[in-house]
């Protein structure tokens, strides 16, 4: 194993071949399961429906138009545009399959053959990320398209294009970050407990729940320093709340500039983290005789 | 009937040894439930920290709405108790034969499969739901009346005896069907409606998704009658929707009987 | 066979059949898109019309290949699933309207299921059972500690039941079984997946419990040893149909047209000589096995002696194993041929 902590190119994009064949795997099995499939992503969409609710019975009596800074149908799109960003963040039992596999033992196979085990990881999971968006495409569309009006008018070029950028870094910070816990693994047996309080840290503080903004109000200190603020120094924004904020234009100019800097470097950070927990904890476990 | 109360003190207490025995799994299963509780509750406050009330008019101003949350504790912590983790095991019971043992014996099946695993970490959010009701009751202006107090426990056992019939529906569902992974999403999508006022479902697509979840599939009844008769003035209004929550926890429990009936009638026991 | 003059038998069945819809199951993405819109099924027929009559107090093995429809059967008389056609009666009840008055008088045991609790002791599951029997409290103690200590369980019923081995939990879920003291017992395959000392000590108890109390006992099994150990009463069900309904004796005279015939020589013969006796199945050396027609016996046997210089010539019956298979592959080929017009073999 080299002790290099970057990723070459070449560990990180393995055969088009192997993508294929996932590729393939991945829509059987879902096909395979079509009564759960249809169901289940129609309904994945019934929560946005009681929180279109819930909000405008919010607003009706909140005497101003504006939450945070946000209206009615602000909400609304942000909370069908953290679906699409979650969608994009979210790493379903990956810190959980790396734990276990460290606890089983079938992480050996990987420290063995001359293949990068977080750029295996990674490719699976952007394989599985293009099969989940091929197949949820339609649905997706067909909500997006349904609450258009909720929508302000299209952003501009730029911003597109920031909010598609940030997109992509939260699918690297989310794996990451995950990846991360898992690889504690090799120090901690009961890793589920901390996955269990990252999943919780994650749901409140990415903006899932509610846009951040809304955090600004509660003070903290008396020099003003709020929970807003104390929430933008993490990374879980990052995962929900930023690139929502982006495509609203609530975060322009400068700011978004900052904004788009900061969640690089966390990617990078989060990147890092990745590798060196790896190193350490091959080197430990191969101390341990696995 | 005694003996059906014997019986089930016999799952109580093998339960009660079962959870204790893996006293850490209980543990981490009363933190996980208490802390997405809550994170919920952190959201709610927070949102009051913007409105006085939610819904204009309807009444679910800080305290109401906080004995609204902690009625819908209250009674999701008795079906998490009593009979989901009954309802889970259901299909690898179902897979694995264990059904069949269930229809030898000389007790009725759909109380042995509803009931014979209690599960204790579930109380936990269920403690904080009184909680909850003793806080936003003791700010209410005016206090409610004798006949709230006297109706409330009624109602939530209509609401719990709602949730069951659904509960038994999708355990004879899967009788049928024979798959059960989306049991668990199935429930959470069901009772999502639940847990928020009827109130804020109102305009042209509300309204009439409020009566269907009112009148059809009566989930709507379950924790909001028993918090509005708590919480808030009964008006003659009201009424008529107290009742409509004793009709409808008789009829999802009749309802649901049949369908358990047939589905067993039919089962196929394809095991072996 | 204890034919007390009981006019009535405990179990009759007339024409007992169960068909299944399967829905068929398609491999690959063209067929799973095609599978979105369009479901195909086929029949199965588990069990094509079995009538059988048991006595008050017998025995019965029912032996049959897997798939035979042996555990369909049990199923039905046990009321888990109703019948297409025919009729059954258990004990004056009609299984399947599951009475509580006809629950409370037989049991089922299924090999290798567990209806004792998984994580607690036998003791707690023997408790519950008190219960949902409503046993009287003495009598059910000391039915339990009768048991207890026929099977030599004492010890393990305190403990957890995950704990514990296959044959263990085989021997408490019999305990269990017998507790409310039923009239009938079922018994599917108990012996399954059991080492040869488990299987040999259930076999002892349920010999001694079917005496001393008189049970009506049917039980499934794919084993010889099952059947030889316990009955003598034998129904050969194969591809859903009762083939043969008799003792073990009448099986190997009806079913067998020879006999093996071992000799040990003391110079090995030829080929053709040997050909001219009969077909031989094995060949070791100055060891020879043959299978002579019976009839033919009388006559070989002395010629081969007089012609050879033998060692030693023992004569035995083919063995009830290779009968049995036999006589299932008999079943296999009658059912193949038969007019059936699904025509899709099983």
């Amino acid at each position: 194993m080299s002790g290099s902590a970057t990723l070459s190119r070449e560990q990180l994009l393995p055969s088009w071949h192997g993508w294929s064949t996932m590729l393939s795997i991945s829509v059987a099995d879902r096909l395979a399961h079509r009564g759960d499939f249809f169901v289940g992503t129609l309904f994945r969409f019934l929560p946005i429906v009681t929180q279109i609710f819930l909000w405008t019975a919010v607003f009706s009596a909140a005497g101003s138009g504006l939450i945070a800074g946000y209206s009615r149908n602000d909400f609304v799109a942000y909370y069908l545009l953290t679906m699409m960003a979650r969608s994009f963040s979210s790493m379903p039992g990956l810190a959980g399959g790396i734990a276990r596999s460290v606890r089983d033992g079938s992480v050996k196979k990987y420290l063995v053959q001359p293949v990068d085990y977080v750029g295996f990881l990674m490719a699976a999971r952007v394989a599985h990320k293009l099969v989940y968006f091929a197949i949820a495409a339609a649905p997706f569309s067909l909500m997006f398209f349904l609450c258009r009006d909720f929508f302000p008018p299209l952003p501009e070029a730029t911003t597109i294009a920031a909010f598609l950028a940030t997109l992509v870094m939260s699918f690297l910070l989310g794996f990451f970050l995950e990846a991360t816990l898992g690889m504690l693994g090799f120090w901690v047996l009961e890793v589920s407990s901390l996955i269990f309080v990252y999943m919780l840290a994650q749901y409140l503080l990415s903006g899932h729940m509610f846009p951040l903004d809304m955090l600004d109000s509660i003070e903290l200190t008396q020099a003003g320093f709020t929970l807003g603020d104390l929430v933008q120094l993490m990374p879980f924004q990052y995962t929900a709340y930023f690139p929502c904020a982006v495509w609203l234009g609530k975060i322009e100019g400068q700011e978004l500039a900052y904004g788009l800097l900061v969640e690089a470097i966390w990617v990078v950070v989060a990147a890092a983290a990745c590798r060196i927990a790896f190193l350490r904890g091959t080197r430990r476990y191969s101390a341990y005789g696995g | 009937m005694i003996r059906y109360l014997q019986i089930f003190g016999t799952f109580v207490a093998a339960s009660l040894v079962r959870d204790m025995t893996f006293r850490l799994n209980f543990i981490l299963e009363c933190v996980t439930g208490l802390g997405w509780m809550a994170m919920n509750l952190a959201f709610y406050l927070l949102v009051f920290s913007y409105t006085p009330e939610i819904g204009a008019g309807s009444g679910w101003t800080k305290p109401p709405f906080f004995v609204f949350l902690g009625t819908g504790l209250i009674i999701n912590a008795i079906v998490q108790a009593f009979f989901m983790p009954s309802a889970e095991e259901f299909a690898e019971m179902v897979r694995t034969g264990g059904l069949d043992t269930t229809l030898v014996k000389p007790v009725d099946a759909q109380f042995l499969l509803s009931m014979h695993r209690v599960k204790f970490s579930a109380f936990a959010n269920g403690l904080v739901g009184v909680a909850l009701v003793a806080w936003g009751v003791s700010k209410l202006d005016p206090a409610p009346t004798t006949a709230a107090w006297l109706l409330y426990p009624l109602l939530l056992a209509c609401g719990v005896a709602i949730l069951y019939g659904f509960i038994v529906m999708l355990a004879a569902a899967t009788i049928l069907m024979g798959r059960n992974q989306s049991l668990y999403d199935f429930w959470f999508y069901i009772t999502n409606f639940s847990r928020y006022p009827a109130e804020i479902y109102t305009g042209p697509w509300g309204g009439p998704l409020r009566m269907v979840c009112t009148f059809v599939l009566p989930i709507l009844l379950v924790v909001n009658v028993p918090a509005h008769t708590l919480a808030l003035p009964i008006r003659t209004a009201d009424v008529r929707l107290i009742i409509a929550a004793v009709v409808a926890a008789a009829v999802m429990l009749g309802l649901s009987r049949l369908t358990f009936q047939a589905a067993i009638s039919k089962y196929r026991s394809a095991s072996s | 066979m204890i034919s007390s003059s009981s006019p009535s038998p405990v179990i009759d069945v007339h024409g007992l059949a169960k068909h299944y819809r399967v829905a068929d199951k398609r491999e690959g993405i063209a067929s799973s898109i095609r599978g979105l819109f369009h479901r195909t099924s086929r029949t199965v027929e588990a069990l094509r019309g079995v009538s059988l009559s048991v006595d008050p107090g017998e025995f019965v093995a029912i032996l049959g290949p897997n798939g035979a429809g042996k555990t369909t059967f049990l199923k039905l008389l046990s009321g888990i699933i109703t019948p297409t056609t025919g009729t059954a009666e258990v004990l004056g009840h009609v299984p399947w309207q599951r009475h509580d008055d006809f629950r409370r008088r037989f049991a089922l045991v299924m090999g290798q299921k567990n209806q004792l609790w998984w994580d607690l002791p036998a003791a707690e599951s023997f408790r519950l059972h008190q219960v949902i029997y409503r046993l009287d409290r003495r009598r059910f103690e000391q039915t339990r500690d009768e048991l207890v200590e026929l099977l030599e369980v004492g010890r393990l019923i305190h403990q957890p039941v995950r704990e514990l081995s296959l044959g263990e939990r085989m021997k408490l879920e019999l305990i269990a079984a017998l507790l409310h003291e039923p009239e009938v017992l079922l018994l599917d395959e108990p012996t399954i997946g059991l080492d040869v000392v488990a299987q040999h000590s259930i076999h002892t108890f349920l010999r001694k419990v079917q005496t001393e109390r008189g049970t009506t006992v049917l039980l499934t099994t794919h084993y010889m040893k099952d059947v030889a150990a316990l009955c003598r009463r034998v129904v050969v069900i194969t591809h859903g149909r009762i083939l043969y309904d008799g003792t073990l004796a009448e099986i190997i005279d009806r079913f067998t047209t020879h006999k093996i015939v071992t000799l040990d020589f003391e110079q090995p013969p030829s080929e053709t000589t040997i050909a001219s006796w009969g077909e031989a199945c094995e060949r070791d050396g100055p060891q020879v096995r043959l299978r002579i027609d019976r009839e033919r016996i009388a006559e070989t046997l002395p010629r081969i002696l007089a012609g050879q210089s033998v060692l030693d010539v023992t004569v035995e019956d083919v063995p009830l194993e290779d009968v049995i298979a036999d006589l299932f592959r008999t079943g296999r080929e009658t059912h193949d041929h038969a007019s059936d017009p699904r025509g899709e073999p099983a």
